[in-house]
């Protein structure tokens, strides 16, 4: 199959397996929204009116980070429940085509919730259009990054059972922990560098930065303080995460 | 000309039973065209066969060629010319028939002519007409299993792996899925499946094969793995006989209340006449592929032991 036959397939899987139970049953989309508007409305009774719009930044990028969780756990039910990821396998599909599809599956379940929250973004906190198309692009990556690691985590397993409470475990440290529902001010200085451990900080700290937030972590190597920084971390995390899913992950089992 | 050629291929998994050898040095060549089945107990390496071969499954040695490729090396050179309904597999809950057939063939690359022709063939074809806009959750078992073979069977693949395609599905539904199998094969398709209803493999299969313990004990066609059993006609009893007295005729095998004879065809008229005398109701036949498989396999068991 040639590279144009690729892509055609990989978003023909994203139409029946995101799109049409999305159509079918629109209440799948309400189990998107919860848990991150949950989050904001905790923030938005407790916490200072000024920290708010880190808040609704974080519900965008908390959705954007879930997509991964969602992934995880669909492809293993696929791969072990329903044995359907054999029958991809032995096809002409790729397995990247089958990833990417699978992926694009899962931003069309998080689509409503990312609209709405940038929605709320614009409307509490305005910026202008060259910032909105910076911030999607973070968005894209993040929904990148987080599904190359759900797909990856997901094949090195052989039991449904373990990977339940994985995911939300995984996805849920990701999104509350790091700074990405406040700003990385909040942390001691001489900590703020441990941020940097969870490839989700990467993301929150383009978010914030390209919408002009700021509250970004300042440490004592000037280069860790750029924007370029956080790109770069960000894009390499994903394309390792994205060749540890092809190369080690269960596409063919050993 | 042979189009799945294997040679010596070995799986050994290491897992809490100590080392299995799910196969050990399996050679196999499948012409093109043919309609192969695959026998053997559970556990016996019918699945891991086929996932190596389908490059599913890494081998631990040996080699597997399709249409020339070596599926180890090049996958993705051999994966365009095969299908595969896995053993157990399930349709997505949310889609129909008609739905999972037409999207799988559309992302293997069919276009959308094609695709939508060969979907309301093998719709037919299988009789899964009445169900074709349900949902698969509202569908029975036996027929999710025929949207899964339908889904496969229309790529029309070069090779099909079928492993287990009839699993739950009534006599009605099988039927209509070896005919679709037939016709792929009259098509050009080669064809290895895996079954457990002996009759289906004696209905359907050109050659089989019967693999016990990941080696093969026998190749052959149907019929000619019936004559290997010595004794050739089976009496079945309902009642009248004890298992002990009839042992000394030959062997047999308790069935649930009835028990089988397999005997020579010059003692059946003496074993007939003692059974009109006490009452007891008798048929008389041929050995069927069941019991050709219970004694081969039987065999290997012991011998092994
Ligand atoms: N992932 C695995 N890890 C360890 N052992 C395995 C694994 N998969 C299969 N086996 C073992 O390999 C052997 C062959 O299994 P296989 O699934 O090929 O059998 P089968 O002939 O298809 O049986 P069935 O008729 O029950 O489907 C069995 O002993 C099985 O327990
Ligand atoms: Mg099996």
């Amino acid at each position: 199959m040639s590279f144009r036959s690729q892509a055609y397939a990989a978003l023909r899987i994203c139409y029946f397996n995101g799109i049409m139970p999305l159509w079918r049953s629109p209440l799948l989309i309400g189990a998107v929204f919860l848990t991150p508007f949950s989050f904001l409305f905790f923030l938005y009774v407790i916490a200072p009116r000024a920290l708010f719009p880190f808040g609704v930044v974080g519900g965008v990028l908390f959705t954007a980070l879930f997509t991964g969780n969602g992934m995880l756990n669909d492809c293993a039910y696929l791969r072990l429940e329903r044995q359907l990821q054999q029958v991809y396998v032995a096809s002409p599909v790729r397995s990247l085509t089958y990833i990417l599809g699978m992926a694009l599956s899962e931003l069309a379940f998080a689509l409503p919730a990312m609209v709405l929250f940038l929605g709320i973004l614009l409307v509490v906190h305005p910026f202008g259009a060259l910032a909105f198309a910076a911030l999607v692009g973070v968005v894209l990556l993040t929904w990148l990054m987080a599904c190359t690691l759900g797909f990856f985590v997901s094949t090195l397993f052989q039991q449904l059972r373990e990977i339940w409470p994985l995911g939300t475990l995984i996805f849920s440290t990701l999104s509350v922990l790091p700074p990405i529902f406040y700003p990385a001010t909040v942390i001691p200085k001489q900590w703020q560098w441990v941020a940097y451990l969870a490839p989700s900080t990467y993301a929150g700290q383009l978010a914030d930065g390209v919408v002009g937030l700021g509250g970004g972590i300042t440490t004592s190597v000037a280069f860790l303080n750029t924007p370029l920084f956080d790109l770069v971390g960000l894009g390499a995390i994903t394309l390792l995460l994205a060749a540890a899913a092809t190369y080690f992950a269960r596409w063919r089992e050993r | 000309m042979a189009v799945l050629e294997a040679t010596g291929v070995s799986k050994v998994y290491h897992g809490r039973r100590g080392t299995v050898h799910a196969l050990d040095g399996v050679d196999l060549s499948i012409p093109k065209g043919q309609l192969f089945a695959f026998l053997g107990r559970n556990g016996a390496g019918k699945t891991t066969f086929i996932k190596v071969a389908a490059t599913l499954l890494l081998p631990t040695s040996g080699e597997v060629r399709l249409f020339g490729e070596d599926v180890v090396a090049h996958p993705e050179a051999v994966r365009p010319y095969i299908a595969l309904v896995p053993q157990e597999g399930r349709p997505f809950f949310h889609m129909t028939p008609r739905e999972h057939i037409y999207e799988y063939l559309r992302v293997r690359g069919a276009s959308g002519e094609s695709a939508k022709a060969r979907t309301e063939e093998i719709l037919e074809a299988m009789g899964l007409r009445p169900f074709e806009q349900e949902p698969a959750y509202r569908l029975s078992g036996g027929v999710q299993q025929r949207t899964l073979v339908a889904m496969i069977l229309a790529t029309e693949a070069p090779f099909l792996f079928l492993d287990e395609p009839t699993l739950g599905m009534d006599p009605f539904g099988r039927r209509q899925v070896w005919e679709v199998i037939r016709r792929a094969t009259r098509k050009g398709s080669t064809v290895l499946l895996t079954t457990h209803y002996l009759d289906e493999a004696e209905q359907l299969a050109e050659e089989l094969a019967v693999i016990e313990g990941g080696k093969i004990l026998y190749r052959g066609a149907p019929e000619a793995l019936k004559s290997t059993v010595k004794r050739e006609v089976r009496l079945q009893f309902s009642g009248g006989f004890t298992r002990s007295e009839l042992g000394e005729y030959g062997e047999v095998i308790e069935d649930r209340k009835r028990l089988v004879l397999l005997t020579t065809r010059s003692r059946v008229r003496e074993i007939t006449e003692r059974a009109l005398e006490r009452g007891s109701e008798i048929t008389v036949g041929p050995v069927t592929l069941e019991e050709a498989f219970l004694e081969l396999v039987g065999r290997g068991i012991e011998e092994e032991e």
